[in-house]
Order: C-alpha cells, then structure tokens, then sequence
C-alpha cells in the first residue's frame, strides 16, 4: 500500500507532556510467563536478574509479575492514555527483553503509525493564508480616493 | 469395584471412556470430530452480534490490580510527595459510598458488620475547586497582564470547565484509579475527583505545590488556543472602541483599503483600523462588516498581548525538586 493509503497522525506528545514537568507515560507492565515453559527461559532469567531493578528505577509504573500456564509468554504494557500494548516475547534472552522494556517505557503510548513529518506546529504558516494581495507591493491596488479627470 | 472395572474395560473397546465423577454425574469423552463447535461457535457469534459488545469493566476488575500501589505509582508519577491516605480519601466519591452502602445492604447483613469505614471526597473536593478557580485567574492576570476583567473571567473559566478538566483527568489515569457508582466514570465524578486531588495536594503540600501542580497540567492546556475561541464578544469593534477610550486613544476609523472579485462569488475586502492615522490592525473578509469585525478582533488580541506569535508563557521557572525515588514492593 503507498503511504498515502496508510493510517497517519502528526507529531505530538500527551497532554503537552514536558512542558511543565516530564511524566512517565507507562502506568503498568504486567509480565505473564510461564514457570516451566522452554519459551519463557528467557523471561524468567529476566525477572531473576532484572525486574526488581527496574521497578526501583520506575517507581511511576506498577510492575506485575504473573506466572501462569502459557506457552507464549507476553509483557502487556498499559499507558496513561488508555492504549494497551502486547509484545510477545517467546524465546527471547534477558538481555533482549530488557531492551524491550526499556523502550516501553519511554514511549508516549500513541499509536505507532506513520508521522507525516518529524516536526509540527499548530501555526503552521508564518505570513498567514494566501490572499490575492500576498506578496503585492502596497502600491498596487490600494483604493484611492476618486481622482478627477480632464 | 471389580464389576466396575469389567464395565470400563469392556466399553473401551468401542474407545468410550466413562469416568465416574462424584456419586451421581457421569460424562463422556468421545475421540472423535467435534461436530458440535461448529453451529456451537455460530450461535455465539450471532450472539455477540445482537447484543453487541459486551460493556467496558473497571480496569479494577481486570486480572493484575493492586489498588495500594497503583496509588503509590500515581503520586511517584507526577512526582509529587502525597500522603497516600489523604490520596486515597480523594479517590472516594460519595456516590461511590452510598452504592456500596446499598449493596451492603442487600447482601442481608447487618448494620454494624457493613458499616463502611471510608471518608469521602467532598471537603477536598470543594477545597480544591476553590482553589483552583482563584489560582487559574490569578495566573492568567498575571500571564496576560492587558488583558480585560472578563477576558481573565472566560479564560479562566475555560481551563475550569468539565471537557479540559476530564481531558486532563483521563490522560493522567485518575480515572482507573477513581471509586465511582457507574462505569464509565461521568465528567461530573471524574471533574470532582480531579478538584479533590488537587485539594488534597493543597491540604498536605501547600498551595505553592498546589498552584505548580496547575500551572503545568491545567494552564499548559492554553497552548495553540485562540483567545475568541475561549472568550464570546458579539461586538468586538464596541469593545475596541471602549478600549481605546481607556487608553486614551482616539476612537477607531474603519477604512476600505483592499478589494477584490466585488461582483463574483468569492469577493474579499481588507479593512484597516486607523487610530490617530496609525494603521492598528487589518483584516480580511468577504463582506465589509464581516472584514470590519475581523479586523476589530485583530486589533484586540494585538492589544490585549495575545496574538499567536506571542513569546510562550513560562512554565520551567519553579524547578521541581526529585523526591528519591520510594520502592515498594507489594508483599
């Protein structure tokens, strides 16, 4: 599909978030493994080594650590504007999900779709709307009082 | 036992298993295509089809909820010091109270055993709305200093009313954390619980903390807005005038200075306001009363100092100081 077909949006952030002071966007992680499964090794390495780490550097997000019967261990990820994110995360090492956290976090939580441009304004045009007279010397056009001829 | 045993083995052989499931209830396992789940999955969908989807649940009564440290998180987040019981107090509106109370009751116990030990919202709630109404005008006097009294009064007003303040509310996740009768939460219980928070913040930090607190969720909602979005004046050019008089200058002179198109259906004509044969403001309009208005409202928002390209308010003066960062675990 081109681009134009595509869903889009602008740049922006919620609630003209960092303009005062910076929230952290993410209000809860839940991380659902399995205890026994091959597929959440991974996970389970992680929540050993690093899960209390991270909940001590984010004290803004709630962490849930939920073992359950599953072969696809997922982190479900909640933020401030309502939109829930899933990242699946089977197979993956320590390392990998830590990176993936750590990108949760930092994200806004609006929807992942294609910025039209990497910049926005709310005013977009500096001289304003087109008119017939932009970029007319005031000389021309002016209305003049009558003048009297011959 | 042992007939019991001849009979399982004997209908094995035609692959049906019984298994006896407490004294009286028996059922099958047959091994076979489950002809069923197809009409079984088509009744259901039809289902879901007339009844559409089923209604939103309080994210409280989802799986993973832990109330405490979700309102732990909360004050952590905003990075502000609450006391957690006051915090929660604020979360507690008394429609809230008096459903659970009625529940309680219906549940058939007693008076005693269900009394419910929670105070709710409503002195914080109208603390903090008090407070508010005061801080937004203060802050808008002070951000726009020419700006008129009843200017100060709708801008005010704007930032207080129920869409920003829900706007705001629902994007900083009061409203799971709110105790409400309905779900959804209503504007009116999500815009008190939100003045109640704020009561809160003012009752145990301080109205310095509090008026940060506004200043940088509520007030940043000004940003982009128009100034006669937020503010109706049906006659702009009699309040230029009276303006005007105010600051001793001479009333405006209206003055055709641009047309074009007069006789098709797109004509435009640019009116210029002279004050004392200085050029205040011009603007466009495809009338002349409609261009002279325009041009009115030009010159009010030149004079009151709220033009778009005016320098941005300054939110970064008070800085915040870091609370160490509170880890707690939940059990």
């Amino acid at each position: 599909m081109t681009s134009r077909g595509t869903a889009s949006r602008f740049l922006q952030s919620v609630l003209q978030n960092g303009v005062g002071r910076y929230v952290c966007q993410l209000k809860r992680i839940s991380i659902i493994f399995s205890k026994n499964a091959q597929s959440s090794l991974g996970i389970r390495e992680f929540i050993e080594e690093g899960v209390v780490d991270y909940a001590k550097r984010n004290p803004g997000t709630v962490v849930y650590v939920s073992p359950n019967t599953c072969r696809i261990p997922k982190i479900v990820a909640e933020y401030l504007n309502g939109n829930v994110r899933e990242e699946t995360v089977t197979s993956k090492t320590s390392k990998e999900i830590a990176e993936l956290i750590t990108k949760l976090t930092n994200q806004s939580g609006l929807d992942i779709i294609r910025l039209r441009k990497p910049f926005h304004t709310d005013s977009p045009s500096i001289q304003g709307q087109w008119h017939p007279f932009t970029n007319r010397p005031p000389s021309v056009g002016p209305i003049k009082p009558p003048t009297l001829e011959g | 036992m042992a007939s019991g045993y001849l009979v399982n083995r004997g209908l094995l052989t035609f692959g049906i298993h019984y298994r006896n499931v407490g004294r009286s209830t028996t059922f099958t396992q047959i091994r076979e295509k489950k002809r069923w789940l197809k009409s079984y999955m088509y009744t259901m969908e039809k289902k879901r089809k007339i009844e559409g989807p089923p209604p939103p649940k309080p994210r409280s009564q989802k799986p993973n909820w832990d109330y405490h440290a979700e309102v732990q998180a909360f004050s952590c987040r905003l990075h502000e010091n609450f006391p957690l019981e006051l915090l929660k107090t604020a979360f507690v509106n008394p429609c809230y109270m008096e459903s659970e109370h009625r529940r309680r009751q219906e549940l058939g116990m007693d008076a005693e055993t269900t009394a419910l030990v929670l105070k709710g919202n409503t002195e914080l709630h109208s603390l903090g709305s008090q407070f508010t109404a005061g801080f937004l005008a203060d802050w808008c006097r002070a951000s726009f200093p020419s700006l008129h009294g009843d200017g100060v009064a709708a801008v005010a007003a704007h930032l207080s009313c129920a869409a920003v303040v829900c706007h705001v509310a629902r994007n900083l996740g009061i409203e799971d954390l709110t105790m409400s009768a309905e779900h959804p939460v209503t504007d009116d219980v999500l815009q008190a619980t939100f003045m109640a928070v704020v009561g809160a913040l003012l009752e145990s930090r301080g109205a310095e903390r509090a008026g940060v607190f506004l200043r940088d969720f509520v007030a940043t909602q000004l940003i982009g807005k128009d100034l006669f979005d937020m503010w109706t004046v049906v006659n702009p050019m009699g309040l230029l005038m009276e303006e005007l008089a105010h600051r001793n200058m001479s009333a405006p002179e209206p003055r055709l200075i641009r047309s074009a198109g007069a006789s098709t259906v797109l004509p435009l004509y640019f009116v210029g306001l002279y004050s004392d044969k200085k050029l205040l403001a011009q603007g466009p309009g495809d009338t002349v009363i409609a261009a002279e208005e325009e041009a009115a409202r030009v010159a009010l928002r030149k004079l009151y100092g709220f033009t778009e390209n005016r320098r941005p308010s300054d939110f970064s003066t008070m800085e915040l100081q870091q609370q160490p960062a509170k880890y707690v675990g939940s059990n």
